[in-house]
């Protein structure tokens, strides 16, 4: 009776099938909805942080770095809150990391500033002694990519509702509103007005000097999007 | 009763009826020697051992029914 | 038409096993200079600070993954198919020249894919998922590749002559489904080449990019449930379908229970998929699915532990063998590997034990003694196996291959051992507190403690690599020898000294 099925090929595919759906179907469908509103406080990212966000993921930092903080004293202590659910609700893809060569960077921009994080990238030991992360000099030349991070926010507005150019309720009970520009031209402006911001910071002369021509280094981008991780 | 409830219910009577299944399979195969057209279990090992293209098959396909 | 008698045809079996030593070496190398970049940082500029961007550690890790696993084991899945899916069905491929055609492109579209992984990954272009980095152009290719293999499988299921499936069979159509299903759905993303622009802008940006249809936790779970189960239907369910065949086949001995193996199929099939959840302990998953993940990981314990255990008891009254053909070594080494990763996954996925180990290099030790004790020593004694009989010459030298067996062995323990203690110094460092509650390490004191472990490990890696060498040396003399053996041996391959 129990060996039917390995001499007819079709029903015992079909019966692997049920086998290996089934789980998926019972652990993943039913918190699908609930998992992803986001909390009080997390708002969309800008079209430079989202460019440096790609910066990251371009690089895998999430293979050394986490940004998941667990609910353990110890890493409370070490990196602040541990992490909701609600504040990844805009984190396409999510990049929680599974391995932490590094420390973690969940709210790395409530304790490093614009300034510690462009020494750190040029060289990590000059600023952690004994640190075996690399030096990340192309960030300083290569130029960021805006015009792919603004079809991404045109993209998750369009098929996922991301509130951009909305109000967007904050944890001190006024609301921000994360700007999203009407054509490739606004966006690159929006970008580079908030380069100019992270750029007044820092000390290295020939990305002042990109900015000042209207370029964005990676570095710049990816500091706006580090220093936004709260 | 709410839907939460019902799946729970519902997981509960699903998992003991795949505990029931299971531990019917085992005792099949515990204590049945040979599958419904009496070959020894067994013998499938064997379709590893003699796999010459000339071997005779442990249950050939009967091709001329097919064609 | 010649008149000779049929043959099994092993033309696409050899083009991949090919690759599978090549894209081997190339993982494996990539992987030892990323073990020695984490232990000493100046490797990382090796090429000049000019190329820096391409030696870096984070730019060649997911070539690392991707080579090993859809690179090196994937081929390895492949050139085992073509070459067992014939003989334990009794047919022929060079009966159906469809199915030739099929295997023969596969194999080409497989190869376009690979080189458009290592271009792509170089770039930095990446979706940030593990073993799931590529954009959607290369995940279409991928698709395809697949439904070709699925076609190979099926095809020469169809015109089969032996009725009922052998165990090796059941194995390969899960991999072929399992990875199937999960790869889609976790595929599942907007190329932003579709977005348009208030004012009627389209085509923004890089054409490859795109965006994941889920976000945040619910990304997460979809991809550890795809990660873990790609482990599964990668590293597990394929490689238990090559020992199935190919260590009764070179002891002579069947397998020691027909039945067990019934059951650890079954039993393996249902329970894999629940134990994704354990690479989410203590995030922002819901806590059952944790729980559940946790449960489910140690339940997985039985049905690995049946088909390894079935493996083991199968040299019953043989082990003699055991201690006489290098070859029966790989495969009883690796199904002791076997035992052991699978004992040490559960035991990891126990969520006191997890708050520990998460996020350290124990969990890259776990990975690995699974990966070169029992994936990479499965496949390469699959190969030895395969090569008198392919190229109808006996294997190069018996006594290579017993040198290699040791090197790597030995490699794998420096390498688990190292980061065993790693892991488990750095995950107990971490959450140290001195008298006052205040946390008695900075985060560098945990990593600069790592230092010879890092370096050991390394070596553990070089000794591997080096054993691989050896192996596709071996294989490559064999290859090219002018002994021609004059029948194909039943079971033990014929070895040269």
């Amino acid at each position: 009776m129990f060996h039917w099925l390995e001499k007819h090929p079709f029903f015992f595919a079909v019966g692997v099938f049920v086998a290996i759906a089934f789980a998926g179907l019972i652990e993943i469908l039913p918190n699908f909805a609930q998992a992803s509103r986001p909390v009080i406080g997390t708002a969309p990212y800008s079209t430079l942080e989202l460019a440096g966000r790609n910066v990251y993921i371009k690089n895998s930092c999430n293979a050394c770095h986490s940004q998941l903080i667990r609910p353990f004293k110890s890493e409370t202590d070490r990196y602040g809150h541990y992490s909701l659910s609600g504040e990844y609700a805009y984190d396409r893809p999510f990049l929680w990391g599974s391995k932490r060569t590094g420390p973690d960077l969940m709210r790395v921009g409530n304790y490093r500033t614009t300034d510690w994080h462009e020494n750190h990238m040029k060289n990590p030991a000059a600023v952690v002694p004994s640190s075996i992360m690399p030096a990340y000099s192309w960030l300083f030349t290569n130029k960021a990519d805006i015009d792919t991070a603004y079809a991404e926010q045109l993209t998750v507005a369009q098929f996922f509702s991301v509130p951009y150019n909305k109000p967007v309720p904050m944890k001190d009970g006024l609301t921000k509103v994360v700007k999203m520009g009407k054509s490739v031209a606004e966006a690159h402006a929006l970008a580079l007005e908030e380069a100019k911001k992270v750029v007044a910071d820092m000390k290295d002369q020939d990305v002042k000097d990109a900015v000042a021509r209207g370029e964005i280094p990676e570095i710049v981008a990816l500091i706006a999007y580090l220093n936004s991780l709260k | 009763m709410n839907i939460a409830e019902l799946s729970a219910y519902g997981y509960f009577a699903l998992t003991i009826f795949l505990v029931i299944v299971l531990y019917g399979y085992i005792y099949h195969l515990y204590t049945k020697k040979r599958d419904v057209e009496g070959h020894d279990y067994e013998e499938y090992s064997n379709m590893a051992l003699n796999d010459d293209i000339g071997s005779t098959p442990v249950k050939p396909l009967l091709r001329d029914k097919e064609n | 038409m010649e008149n000779r008698p049929l043959e099994y045809d092993y033309t696409v079996a050899k083009m991949f096993m090919l690759t599978t030593i090549a894209l081997g070496i190339v993982g494996m190398l990539i992987g030892v200079i990323l073990a020695f970049e984490l232990a000493f940082p100046s490797i990382n500029t090796i090429l000049g600070s000019g190329l820096a961007e391409y030696t870096n550690f984070s730019r060649l890790r997911p070539l690392h993954t991707d080579a090993v696993i859809f690179g090196f084991t994937l081929s390895g899945i492949f050139a085992t198919w073509y070459y067992v899916g014939q003989r334990v069905l009794k047919v022929s491929m060079a009966e159906s020249g469809l199915l030739m055609f099929i295997g023969k492109l596969h194999f080409l579209l497989y190869i376009v894919g690979v080189v458009a992984v290592v271009v792509s990954l170089l770039a930095g272009v990446t979706t940030s998922k593990e073993y799931a980095e590529f954009e959607w152009p290369i995940d279409i290719a991928i698709v395809v590749v697949w439904v070709l293999f699925g076609i190979s499988i099926f095809g020469l299921i169809g015109i089969r002559r032996e009725k009922s499936l052998y165990i090796s069979v059941w194995y390969y159509i899960a991999t072929f489904l399992g990875i199937a299903m999960l790869y889609l759905f976790n595929n599942m993303e907007v190329p932003t080449i579709l977005a348009t622009s208030p004012v009627g802008e389209t085509a923004i940006g890089n054409w490859w990019h795109s965006v994941s249809m889920y976000a945040g936790t619910n990304d997460a779970l979809v991809q550890w449930w795809y990660g873990h189960n790609a482990v599964a239907f990668g590293f597990t369910v394929p490689i238990v379908a090559i020992i199935y065949y190919f260590l009764p086949k070179e002891s002579g001995q069947a397998i020691y229970s027909y039945k067990l193996s019934l059951l650890s199929f079954w039993g393996l099939m249902f329970v894999y998929l629940w134990a994704g959840g354990h690479h989410l302990l203590y995030s922002t998953v819901p806590d059952w699915m944790q729980t559940m993940g946790s449960i489910f990981s140690v339940i997985l314990i039985l049905p690995s532990w049946g088909s390894a255990i079935n493996m083991l008891l199968t040299m019953k009254g043989e082990w003699q063998q055991v201690a006489a053909s290098p070859l029966i070594k790989f495969m009883i080494l690796g199904s002791t590997f076997y035992m052991f990763s699978t004992l040490e996954g559960p035991i990891q996925a126990i969520k006191s034990v997890n708050a520990i180990a998460h996020f350290t290099d124990w969990i890259v030790g776990h990975v690995h003694d699974g990966v070169l004790g029992w994936v990479g020593f499965m496949i390469m004694a699959a190969l030895y196996h395969m090569a008198p009989r392919v190229f109808k010459r006996e294997i190069y030298s018996k006594s290579l291959m017993a040198a290699q067996f040791w090197i790597q062995t030995l490699g794998v323990v420096l390498y688990f051992t190292s980061m065993w203690i790693a892991g488990i110094t750095q995950g107990m460092m971490w959450r140290a507190h001195d008298e006052f509650g205040n946390l008695a390490y900075s985060f560098i004191d945990t990593v600069t403690v790592l230092h010879p472990y890092y370096a050991i490990r390394g070596v553990g890696g070089l000794l591997y690599l080096t054993g691989f060498l050896l192996f596709a040396y071996n294989i490559y003399k064999t290859w090219v020898s002018d002994k021609e053996v004059d029948a194909e041996r039943l079971n033990q391959s014929p070895m040269g000294a």
